[in-house]
């Protein structure tokens, strides 16, 4: 599999390398979840464990905006519970690149939305045997910048945005365009740019109507919907279906 | 925190390491059944259309900057094509998004200089 012409940088700097523009994305969300927590009345302490064990960046915000209003705990449970339904898919999307190790269903913890992304693009490309060491390294790295970005926040998010208000406005574009680098290969063909461009294009719009939490389930829905239009009105184009 | 609110933390995080690894279990069981080629057959269809979908739709509510105003959406438009045109050249994953911060962080600093 591998063309062994030149040795490869450990699997462990590989995906601490790819993961890198993940912090672009993530410590500026992180601070900012840091701040509005304990605007919300946690403490640093209690902010960092929320990070640290629920792991998920819109639903945390969901999660202590609704405490701070004081909503009965049931329902702040379901709605997190709902907002992160859609890490169901992403599992089994990346499993035939998985090996056998016993290590995998726990580092699923780190399988948020962009490490899946991350991920779903970089396992199939690379030998199996470097998958755990790469995978490793690079959720880890996410779920530590997410943990410190959140202490970072809550012991000086607003010294910070106020220092320096530009950088938390320009650093969260590293994540978009992360995104863009890993769907833009996938445009490989009229019925797959079709189904990608709508599935963005939804999720856009969805945002832009305030219905951020709904808008990644909705949006890919409707992609794959949109995915299986084509197909029903251009039978015979000879296209892949993948 | 009250014990209440601990535990509403613990169930919250409970139930999402549950989404993310209970899938796995599953999908993992599907595989063993089946070995060589058949494996990446083994995910339905819809299944495998849907994760590409997700990224698309995660681009998509990312790209909405977070102050909705003229400047972010032309820095964001000029960091995307910028994004996009080293992406094409390199087809790396570093430099495409290096690119694309600088553009976009070119565009807004360039705005607020040029603005009273």
């Amino acid at each position: 599999m591998s063309q062994a012409t030149q040795p490869l940088p450990r699997p462990w700097l590989t995906g601490l390398r790819d993961a890198t523009p993940l912090l672009g994305g993530y410590v500026p969300v992180a601070i900012s979840f840091g701040l509005i927590a304990t605007q919300a009345g946690f403490s640093t302490w209690e902010a960092m464990l929320i990070s640290t064990l629920l792991y998920a960046g819109a639903s945390q915000f969901l999660f202590v905006g609704m405490v701070a209003a004081g909503s009965p705990l049931w329902l702040v449970v379901a709605m997190t519970l709902l907002i992160n339904a859609r890490h169901v898919v992403y599992a089994p999307n990346i499993a035939p690149w998985l090996t056998t190790s016993r290590t995998w269903p726990w580092l699923m913890h780190g399988l948020t939305d962009q490490i899946f992304a991350l991920a779903h693009s970089r396992l199939p490309q690379m030998p199996a045997e470097r998958r755990l060491g790469w995978f490793t390294s690079a959720a880890l790295l996410a779920w530590l910048s997410w943990i410190a970005g959140t202490a970072l926040g809550a012991v000086a998010g607003e010294e910070l945005t106020r220092r320096w208000p530009l950088l938390g406005e320009v650093m969260p574009f590293a994540l978009p365009a992360l995104f863009l680098v890993l769907v833009a290969p996938r445009f490989t063909s009229r019925r797959w740019s079709l189904a990608l461009g709508s599935s963005i294009a939804m999720a856009l719009l969805l945002t832009l109507a305030g219905l951020t939490n709904a808008a990644i389930p909705l949006a890919a829905a409707g992609g794959a919907v949109c995915f299986y239009m084509v197909k029903s009105r251009v039978p015979a184009s000879g296209e892949r279906h993948e | 925190m009250s014990n209440a609110l601990w535990l509403a933390v613990l169930a919250s995080a409970a139930g999402t390491l549950l989404m993310r690894l209970l899938p796995l279990l599953w999908m993992r069981r599907r595989l063993a059944r089946l070995d060589g080629d058949e494996r990446l057959d083994a995910m339905p269809q819809w299944l495998s259309i849907l994760g590409p979908m997700m990224i698309a739709a995660v681009l998509g509510v990312s790209l909405v900057p977070a102050t909705n105003d003229a400047t972010s959406w032309l820095a964001t438009a000029i960091g995307v094509a910028a994004t996009l045109v080293v992406w094409w050249r390199m087809r790396s994953l570093g430099w495409p998004i290096a690119a694309g911060v600088a553009a976009y962080g070119a565009v807004v600093v360039l705005i607020a200089l040029a603005t009273p």
